[in-house]
């Protein structure tokens, strides 16, 4: 075993132990490989380069965020490599609270990917209201751009769910991702907090946004 | 460190830019560089070595250079640079000694002691990465090259470290195909049923499949796949993830190819069992996919059938998916994996993400040009782990060639994922309540094999067809007792087990003589491989004026207008709509089966040979409708439904009335199908006559000739 921890690291693992119930929210990145995914969580995991990072700690995907005031923690997983294992990818979604559906913009192929994944995504978790959004990345190669703003916002329009556009490279948007990404998972779960405890209603009609936050 | 590198660093031309970087905190034993230029690399490396020859304080450097250096520089460029340094050793290198003349018989030369270091780490290059070495032409002249160049200075000893004889052969790396190696030689008897086939010999034979195909994959497969995330010119490795999910999905056929929930859940329990045998034999790649197939939302969906598994059983499934669970970055599973001593299969996709992540965080060079060795450093802990099968032995297991022949194929038949899951939904309807969206249960329907996933391209059909070839013949070797070369009824049946949705005997019997022969197999298994090629989709569509009403095999419309309604496939004569023809998803049955149909309309001067033939195609439509088309399909339908009802009133009036049609083509299927036989049948008289006929002409004509001599 190799003994380079380096402060954050540490800082980390001490925190995960004095800290007990904390707010984790579950968030998996998909798409077609090569689209920037974990570029995306890099970026948003570490800010800056990083120099000594380590991919195999169980707490590499695992940040303390303050989202809106509060401290929650989000973990990312990533499905960076195993995009062509088809045959697994349902059993990753089952353990997502919202997805990140990462194109990039500069590849057809990836956008028209994106479909598969969210039926796959709606199948496993049986709910069309799951947090998702529809992510295009790559957006500082504008001069590449194969899949345009509108085909991009109009299949989100079409499954109700937020379209961003993104670039690891120069950082733009890489935070609200993941924020947006995390309010939706929080407002559903206050949701799903709120039905339990009042009368156990057998359908809820339509997602609402949280307007109360 | 020794007195050696004190020695050499003041050799450095003081005015160079930066060359070497130092870590503050070495990640591995030895490792103490943090980014230098490719020469710099090459020099730390042969002061890693003793003057014995040993590796100074068991330093991992040369190890992790070795096999990193491909990385950043050819097997060829790190061959050079070695020569390089031998060369220039007699400028570089200062000799304290007094009176030295530098020639290998001196005592305590140090440029002798030097070039004898670099010798000593291209035998450890040679002794610990031979596959380097096989595999390169390029390397290996230049160290032949190397060879000769130290010979002609006379030290043999320097030759004899540098010796290549001795590596051996990679052959097997460069092929595609698993071939039974020579210890695979003693076979052993088993069952190719794979409900008399034991959990233990199932996973044994996995492995060894999984074996085969894992250690196929080189560093630079490895490389490629970390750098461009993408499967594309990369055949071994996608080999390898075909049939990881080949496997996957097998299971989940085999579970759902049962009628019963008990049934069902039987099958379940052999693979759980299979499972443990997979976690004994260290195998967690095949584990995983065993594992992701049973906990797949097809199969963990099936109320029923998991009332019916043993509490003991799902117990184990539940300790296995925790133990590969993502969770916490698949903690458990590394704990688990870095434990496992001796032969072990690590699981590949895990590891493949740890590579991609961290080609992704850390740059290839910094500091202006100079090599991130840190990221090398870092990046070979995995690929160490990926790289190790290559060189392990075989597993501890004797593998039946005939029982992996008929694995292999069993897991080549590829279904999708909508496929399987809409069968799912047909064992165990959701019940109304949870769903309202879905689309409405199917009734049962047999699934065909199909579309390939997306992203893992099939393998070619001459790999393919090696397989049906091996199977086939493994079959007939194991089944056919009589030797007669056919298999009987009975005899399919139980082979058939092993293929969920394989067609009926009668199918295979394509002459119907009761026997299936060894060539009506194989094409059989061939053809039924061929749909599933993309390329077999692709239709001969020429546009078509139809005297009888027609319908669209697509959007199940008619074909409307006086001329030119449609377009019809010359080859296997379906129709379709100009806008729908595109769509069709339906595979370009062979020319056989339509010139078949064809004759018999002909013969039996039937009245519409079109609407059997449209009748037919939309049978095998409705097969093999994915759920994904299916949406498409009924909004095309919709939308030519709202626009029919002006003409006519009412769906429901058409759908009776196809029905109808329906029903009355059925029946005059039936009929034909009838008069097929019976054509046949008076077709091998007539055949019979014919031949009894020219033997007696051929008699008489030998009569004949005979008399006249």
């Amino acid at each position: 075993m190799f003994s380079c921890w380096t402060r954050r690291q540490k800082a980390n693992m001490s925190k995960a132990k004095a800290t007990q119930p904390q707010v984790i929210h579950k968030v998996i990145m998909v798409g077609s490989g090569g689209v920037g995914k974990s570029a995306l969580t890099l970026q948003f995991m570490y800010d800056e380069f990083v120099e000594d990072y380590e991919p195999t700690k169980a707490d590499s995907y695992r940040k303390k965020v303050v989202l809106d005031g509060e401290e929650v923690q989000i973990d990312i997983l990533d499905t960076a490599g195993q995009e062509d294992y088809a045959a697994i990818r349902d059993n990753y979604f089952r353990s997502g609270e919202g997805f990140l559906c990462v194109f990039s913009i500069t590849e057809q192929e990836s956008f028209q990917a994106t479909a598969d994944f969210r039926e796959q995504i709606l199948r496993v978790k049986n709910d069309d209201n799951i947090p998702f959004l529809l992510v295009g990345n790559k957006a500082d190669l504008e001069e590449k751009r194969q899949v345009t703003v509108d085909e991009a916002q109009q299949r989100a329009q079409q499954w109700s769910v937020p379209y961003v556009e993104t670039s690891a490279k120069t950082r733009a948007n890489v935070d609200k991702v993941f924020y947006d990404l995390m309010r939706e998972i929080r407002s559903r779960k206050m949701e799903a907090t709120r039905q339990s405890n009042g009368k156990p209603k057998k359908k809820k009609e339509k997602r609402r946004k949280c307007t109360l936050l | 460190m020794p007195a050696q590198e004190g020695e050499d660093a003041p050799l450095l031309p003081p005015d160079t830019p930066l060359k070497i970087m130092e870590e503050e905190k070495p990640l591995l034993p030895g490792v103490t560089v943090r980014a230098a230029t490719p020469e710099r690399l090459v020099h730390l490396c042969v002061e890693s070595f003793g003057d014995d020859g040993d590796l100074i304080d068991d330093s991992e450097y040369p190890s992790v250079l070795f096999l990193m250096h491909k990385w950043f520089m050819t097997s060829e460029e790190l061959g050079k640079a070695f020569v390089d340094i031998y060369q220039s050793c007699d400028e570089t290198i200062l000799c304290t000694k007094p009176g030295c003349i530098h020639l290998h018989s001196n005592k305590g030369c140090e440029i002798q002691a030097y070039k004898a270091k670099i010798c000593y780490a291209v035998r450890y290059w040679i002794t610990n990465f031979p596959v380097h070495f096989d595999l390169d032409t390029h390397l290996k002249s230049v160290i032949r090259k190397f060879g000769t160049l130290v010979n002609s200075e006379g030290n043999h000893m320097f030759k004899e470290l540098i010796d290549l004889s001795k590596v051996p052969s990679y052959d097997w790396m460069r092929n595609m195909s698993v071939r039974p190696g020579n210890s695979m030689r003693h076979n052993r008897k088993v069952s190719l049923v794979f409900n008399h086939l034991e959990p233990l010999e199932l996973a044994e034979h996995l492995t060894w499949l999984e074996y085969k195909a894992f250690r196929r994959i080189n560093f630079t497969d490895f490389k490629n796949y970390a750098m461009t995330a993408s499967l594309k010119d990369n055949p071994k490795l996608e080999r390898s993830i075909a049939l990881f999910n080949g496997l996957s999905q097998w299971i989940q056929c085999m579970v759902l190819s049962k009628t019963t929930p008990q049934q069902r859940a039987d099958v379940i329990v052999k693979f759980v069992n299979v499972a443990k045998k997979l976690r004994t034999l260290k195998n967690f790649n095949t584990l995983m996919s065993v594992v992701g197939g049973l906990t797949h939302s097809a199969l963990a969906r099936l109320a029923k059938t998991n009332a019916c598994i043993p509490s003991e059983t799902q117990k184990t499934m539940m300790e296995y998916t925790e133990l590969l669970s993502s969770n916490n970055n698949f903690s458990n599973y590394r704990k688990v994996f870095n434990q496992c001593p001796g032969f072990k299969i690590p699981i590949l996709g895990v590891h493949l993400k740890d590579l991609i992540l961290l080609h992704t965080a850390l740059p290839d060079r910094v500091e202006g040009n100079l090599i991130n060795f840190r990221k090398m450093a870092q990046l070979s802990q995995t690929l160490k782990e990926l790289t190790k099968l290559q060189n392990h032995e075989a597993p501890p297991v004797c593998a039946n060639m005939d029982l992996v022949n008929t694995l292999r194929l069993s897991l080549d038949l590829h279904y999708t994922e909508d496929e399987i899951y809409e069968l799912s939904l047909a064992r165990e309807p959701r019940n109304s309540l949870s769903s309202v969206s879905e689309t409405p249960s199917t009734p049962t329907k047999p699934v065909v094999f199909a579309d390939w996933l997306a992203g893992v391209s099939p393998p070619d059909p001459n790999t393919i067809n090696k397989h049906v070839h091996d199977m086939v013949e493994a079959v007939f070797k194991n089944y056919d007792h009589d030797k007669d070369g056919f298999i009987s009824h009975a005899e399919f049946e139980a082979i058939a087990g092993n293929f969920p949705f394989i067609d009926s005997f009668c199918v295979l019997d394509a002459d119907q003589d009761g026997m299936i022969s060894k060539a009506e197999m194989k094409t059989y298994f061939f053809t039924a491989n061929c749909h599933a090629l993309r390329n077999s989709f692709k239709h001969d569509f020429h546009e078509y004026t139809y005297f009888k009403p027609t319908f669209c095999i697509h959007c199940t419309g008619l074909l409307w207008g006086l001329i030119k309604q449609g377009w019809k496939c010359k080859d296997c004569g379906i129709n379709a709509h100009k806008h729908c023809k595109d769509l069709v998803v339906m595979e370009c049955r062979s020319k056989q089966h339509a010139a078949c149909n064809r004759r018999l309309d002909s013969v039996s001067n039937g009245p519409s040979p079109h609407q059997d033939l449209t009748y037919s195609s939309k049978r095998k439509m409705s097969q093999r409708q994915k759920r994904n088309r299916v949406h498409v399909g009924t909004q095309t339908e919709e939308a030519y439904f709202t626009d029919l009802s002006r003409h006519i009133n009412g769906n429901w009036g058409i759908r009776d009335k196809l029905i109808a049609e329906n029903k009355q083509l059925k029946e005059k299927l039936e009929q034909s199908n009838e008069q097929n036989i019976m054509l046949k049948s008076h077709l091998g008289v007539i055949r019979k006559n014919t031949i009894a006929f020219i033997l007696e002409q051929m008699d008489a004509l030998n009569i004949q000739r005979d008399t006249e001599v």
